[in-house]
């Protein structure tokens, strides 16, 4: 227990140091990286809280798939970031409001909730062939399945709107089709013609 | 449960370790005596014309969001498949419309060409 203790207290803290990376590092590309070190170490934290399903697809979305579209989205922004930080600093009061009120839900969570006799304590012990992938597909399939297809709904309009967003079809590119130049026999390419010789040695 | 990943931790270690330790000895060990040719950005030879960082083409963007909602479909296919016995019928039915649903994007992605890379 206080193995596991001290594992929890290591990975948290190389995921409290990575997200003030996110945010401080002057290279967008670093923040992405560091983003993805934040993913690794919740997906690890949530391992231990016997999630095993949920932290192995919060490495195979986030970090395989989203923060991809992110690396990309942040290499095809060709903004100046130098002139974009100009002025940033001014807007301090709106940040202060909004991180002052992100303190006061996780005070209100941990502090006032744990003192006014609510105790988070721990959780009561799984049985032996609990499966957190089994639960979670039982939710899914039987109470939850209306907002799973709105999910799928949801992946069905983000698929489109890329299309029609990004796909441009370029005239007059040729590729090359694979199977056609398979397909070529000699007789469509050569033809041979019987002719008299011209001139009689 | 949590004792079987325990040779992952480890693997984790030997590889940090092993990182930082190359790391380290490279730069406590080997010889560094920068000056401004070395350090200046090397392009094969000439004047360094262009910043580092260029536009993606943004059809490598049409890639990622395509592959984004094809991976959250194998995610969801995953506890279904483990949980079949216990939703039964009513399970198999919500994944079939589920799957349909993501059918439709791919005929659509098909049709538009949008898996073609001209």
């Amino acid at each position: 227990m206080m193995f596991e203790t001290l594992l929890f207290f290591a990975f948290s803290a190389v995921l409290v140091g990575a997200a003030f990376g996110v945010i401080l590092a002057r290279n967008p590309v670093y923040s992405a990286l560091l983003l993805v070190l934040c993913f690794f170490n919740s997906a690890v934290i949530w391992l231990m809280l016997d999630a095993e399903f949920l932290g192995i697809v919060l490495v195979l979305v986030y970090v395989g798939a989203v923060m991809v579209l992110f690396l990309f989205v942040v290499m095809m922004l060709d903004v100046n970031l130098e002139e974009l930080r100009k002025g940033l600093a001014g807007y301090w009061p709106i940040a202060a409001v909004v991180a002052g009120l992100m303190v006061f839900a996780i005070l209100d969570v941990v502090v006032v909730k744990h003192l006014g006799g609510v105790s988070l304590g721990a959780a009561p012990p799984l049985p032996a062939d609990y499966s957190n992938t089994r639960v979670l597909g039982e939710a899914l399939f039987t109470r939850y399945a209306y907002p799973a297809q709105i999910a799928a709904v949801i992946l069905l309009v983000a698929s489109i709107a890329a299309i029609v967003l990004t796909l441009r079809h370029r005239p007059g590119v040729k590729p090359q089709n694979v199977g056609e130049q398979v397909r070529v026999s000699a007789k469509d390419r050569v033809r041979l013609v019987k002719m008299a010789p011209e001139k009689r040695p | 449960m949590l004792d079987q990943y325990l040779p992952i931790l480890i693997f984790m270690g030997l590889a940090a370790v092993l990182g930082l330790a190359l790391f380290t000895i490279g730069w406590f060990a080997g010889p560094r005596r920068p000056d401004a040719q070395k350090l200046s950005p090397y392009e094969c030879g000439f004047e360094a014309f262009e910043d580092a960082r260029m536009r993606f083409d943004v059809r490598y963007y049409l890639v990622a969001i395509i592959f984004v909602v094809f991976d959250l479909e194998i995610a969801f296919f995953f506890p279904w498949a483990v949980s079949l016995r216990e939703t039964g019928t009513f399970g198999l039915l919500a994944m079939l419309v589920f799957a349909l649903l993501l059918v439709v994007a791919l005929v659509y992605d098909y049709r538009k060409g949008a898996l073609e890379w001209d």
